[in-house]
C-alpha cells in the first residue's frame, strides 16, 4: 500500500471514488472523519461538489472548511438494486440513499445513506446527524435521526 | 422575440430507423446505425456523394462519425462531430453546421446498444462486455439516472401526489406504442400491472424508466431552399434550444421550480412564433416519468404539481391514453417508456413522421405544428418547436 497521504495511496483508500486535484481534500478529511465542504475565503459561500474555484464569486481562496453534518433530508431514493458495496445487501431489503440539507448554508447538500432508522422513517423534513461507517477499511460519512443533543 | 435568424431555414427531408426491440441478436452498434443511415438517405433520395455533413450523439458502445464514413464510403465530408447524447444536442449541432455553411446536408444518427450495465441479457454477451464504467460508483450517489427517483420523492413530497400521477405517463406511453410497429414494449398495461411493477429505486418502479433497447434512428437535414427544390414534404425547424443552470449537481439542483427545463422553456417560448395553442402533437421527453410531469408544467399546460390532475382531465378512457383538450396526443408513438430507450430520437422521429402525414393508424389529423421537450432536469434540457414546410 502507497503512503496514506499520498495521491495514489487516497486513490487505494476509496476504491469506488473518482478523485482529482479537486476534490482530495475532501477524501483526506473523511480519513481523519471530519467532513469537509469547500468554503470561500473570499465571500465565505460553500459549495459542494468541490469545484475550483468559488462559483459565486471566481475566487480560488477556497478551504475545505469543517460542517458539522447536521441537516434536515431534502431528496430519498430506496434503493431495491443498485451497484454493490460492503454491508449492502439489496435482498435483506432496500438500502436508503438521502440527500441532505446541511445547516451550514440553505442550497447546501450532501448525499449519502442513513443508518439506524426504519425505512418507514426515511423521509423528507427528518433531521438528521453526522455519523461515520467503515467501507473498504476506510471511513464513510454517514447520517442518522438527530437525537437532538 | 428573441434572435433565431435559423428560424425556419433548416428541413428535415429524409428518415429512417431500424425499429427497437430488448435485443436485435449479433448486429453490432455500427451495422443498426448504417441501416437507419441508408434507409434515411434513400428516403431523401440522396446517395453517398450527397452527404457532407456527419452528426453521430455520442453514445456508449456506438460508432464514431469517422467509422461511419468509413461504413458507408461517404467520399467527402466537411463538418463531423459527436455531441453528447440526447436527442436536440446533435440537431442542434447539424442546423448550425448547415445554417453557417459548414456543410450543406447532415447525416444524423442515433446507435443505441443495451450495454451491461443496464441489461442483464446484454452483461451475459462477451462483445458488449467489453464496454464499461470505469469506477465501480457508491450506492449513495445521485449521479445522472439516480437523480430522478431522488426528485420524484421531492415531487411528491411537495404536491403530496399518488403513485397513480406515475403511473399515467406510463400507461399513455403503453397505449400508444401498441399502435407503433417500432417499438419495442407493446403488451397491454393496466395501473394495477403498474403498481405491482418491481420497484427500482423507490419511489420509482420498473415501469417508471425507460426500456433498454438495441436499434438506432436516423435522418437527413439540409437547407430549407434545397428542401424545397428536392423534397415533397419538408418538416423544419422552428426554434430550438438546449438548457442549463449553474447549479446542476444533481444534488445541488436549486428546486423543482428552477432548472434546465425552464431555461428551454423561456428559451424556446422567446424565439418561436408558435406556442402551446398551435401545437398538434407534444412530445414531453419520458427517460424516466418525473421528467415528462415535468416539461407538461414548465412547458404551462399545467400549474407546477398539476400535471397528474392534467392528465386524468385529458384522459380518453376508451383509448386508454391522453388526448389533450380530444385532440393531442402526447408521445404517440410510445416514447422512451415504452418504443424504447432512444433518448429523444424517437420523439423527434416521430414528430416528423406525424408532421409529415406518414404515421398511418395514429396519424393526428391535418399535423402543421410539433412541440419537442427532450431530456431532463440537469444537464441535458432540451426542446424544439418544429412545423410542416
Amino acid at each position: 500500500m502507497s503512503e496514506f497521504g499520498d495521491d495514489a495511496g487516497l486513490v487505494e483508500r476509496f476504491p469506488y471514488a473518482r478523485i482529482d486535484h479537486d476534490n482530495k481534500y475532501m477524501y483526506r478529511g473523511w480519513l481523519d472523519k471530519r467532513l469537509l465542504v469547500n468554503r470561500c475565503e473570499d465571500c465565505a459561500v460553500f459549495h459542494h461538489p468541490p469545484k475550483p474555484v468559488c462559483p459565486r464569486c471566481w475566487s480560488s481562496a477556497l478551504r475545505p472548511t469543517e460542517v458539522s453534518g447536521r441537516g434536515i433530508v431534502h431528496l430519498t431514493i430506496l434503493l431495491h438494486q443498485g451497484p454493490p458495496a460492503p454491508g449492502v445487501d439489496y435482498a435483506k431489503g432496500p438500502h436508503p440513499v438521502v440527500t441532505v440539507e446541511l445547516d451550514e448554508q440553505a442550497g447546501l447538500r450532501f448525499t449519502s445513506t442513513v443508518v439506524e432508522c426504519p425505512l418507514e422513517e426515511v423521509r423528507i423534513g427528518l433531521p438528521v446527524e453526522l455519523d461515520w461507517v467503515d467501507r473498504f477499511g476506510s471511513p464513510f460519512p454517514v447520517f442518522r435521526p438527530s437525537t437532538g443533543n | 422575440m428573441a434572435r433565431n435568424p435559423i428560424r425556419d431555414r433548416v428541413a428535415i427531408v429524409g428518415l429512417g430507423s431500424t425499429g427497437f426491440s430488448r435485443d436485435a441478436g449479433g448486429r453490432s452498434s455500427k451495422a443498426l446505425a448504417c441501416e437507419a443511415s441508408i434507409r434515411a438517405l434513400r428516403d431523401a433520395g440522396l446517395g453517398a456523394g450527397d452527404v457532407d455533413g456527419l452528426v453521430g450523439a455520442a453514445e456508449p458502445g456506438g460508432p464514431s462519425p469517422s467509422a461511419m464514413s468509413a461504413a458507408l464510403g461517404l467520399p467527402r465530408v466537411t463538418h463531423f462531430s459527436s455531441p453528447t447524447p440526447v436527442a436536440v444536442f446533435a440537431l442542434v449541432d447539424a442546423m448550425n453546421a448547415i445554417f453557417s455553411g459548414a456543410c450543406e446536408t447532415v447525416l444524423l444518427y442515433f446507435p443505441y446498444l443495451r450495454l451491461p450495465w443496464n441489461s442483464r441479457s446484454a452483461a451475459a454477451d462477451p462483445f458488449r462486455r467489453q464496454n464499461t464504467l470505469g469506477v465501480m460508483p457508491a450506492p449513495e450517489s445521485t449521479n445522472a439516472a439516480a437523480a430522478y427517483a431522488a426528485w420524484a420523492s421531492r415531487y411528491i413530497h411537495e404536491f403530496e401526489v399518488p403513485r397513480e400521477t406515475f403511473g399515467r405517463v406510463a400507461l399513455n406511453a403503453r397505449a400508444n406504442a401498441a399502435q407503433n410497429p417500432l417499438a419495442a414494449m407493446k403488451a397491454p398495461l393496466t395501473m394495477e400491472g403498474y403498481l405491482q411493477a418491481r420497484m427500482i429505486r423507490e419511489p420509482l418502479c420498473m415501469l417508471d424508466m425507460d426500456v433498454p433497447v438495441d436499434g438506432a434512428d436516423a435522418f437527413v437535414l439540409t437547407t430549407t431552399e434545397r428542401a424545397r427544390e428536392t423534397c415533397a414534404n419538408p418538416v423544419v425547424v422552428h426554434a430550438a434550444s438546449v438548457g442549463l443552470v449553474g447549479e446542476n449537481d444533481e444534488d445541488q439542483l436549486p428546486s423543482l421550480a428552477r432548472h434546465g427545463q425552464h431555461v428551454v422553456v423561456e428559451s424556446l417560448r422567446a424565439k418561436s412564433d408558435l406556442w402551446l395553442d398551435d401545437i398538434d402533437v407534444f412530445f414531453p421527453y419520458d427517460g424516466f416519468s418525473i421528467i415528462t410531469l415535468g416539461w407538461i408544467e414548465n412547458f404551462g399546460w399545467c400549474a407546477p404539481g398539476q400535471a397528474g390532475r392534467f392528465l386524468e382531465e385529458h384522459w380518453d378512457a376508451e383509448e386508454g391514453r391522453v388526448m389533450i383538450d380530444g385532440r393531442i396526443p402526447i408521445n404517440p408513438h410510445g416514447g422512451s417508456l415504452s418504443e424504447g430507450a432512444t433518448r429523444g430520437s424517437g420523439h423527434l422521429r416521430e414528430a416528423v413522421t406525424q408532421l409529415r402525414g406518414e404515421a398511418e393508424g395514429r396519424q393526428v389529423p391535418g399535423a402543421q405544428t410539433a412541440l419537442i421537450g427532450c431530456g431532463g432536469f440537469f444537464f441535458n434540457s432540451q426542446g424544439a418547436v418544429l412545423r410542416r414546410l
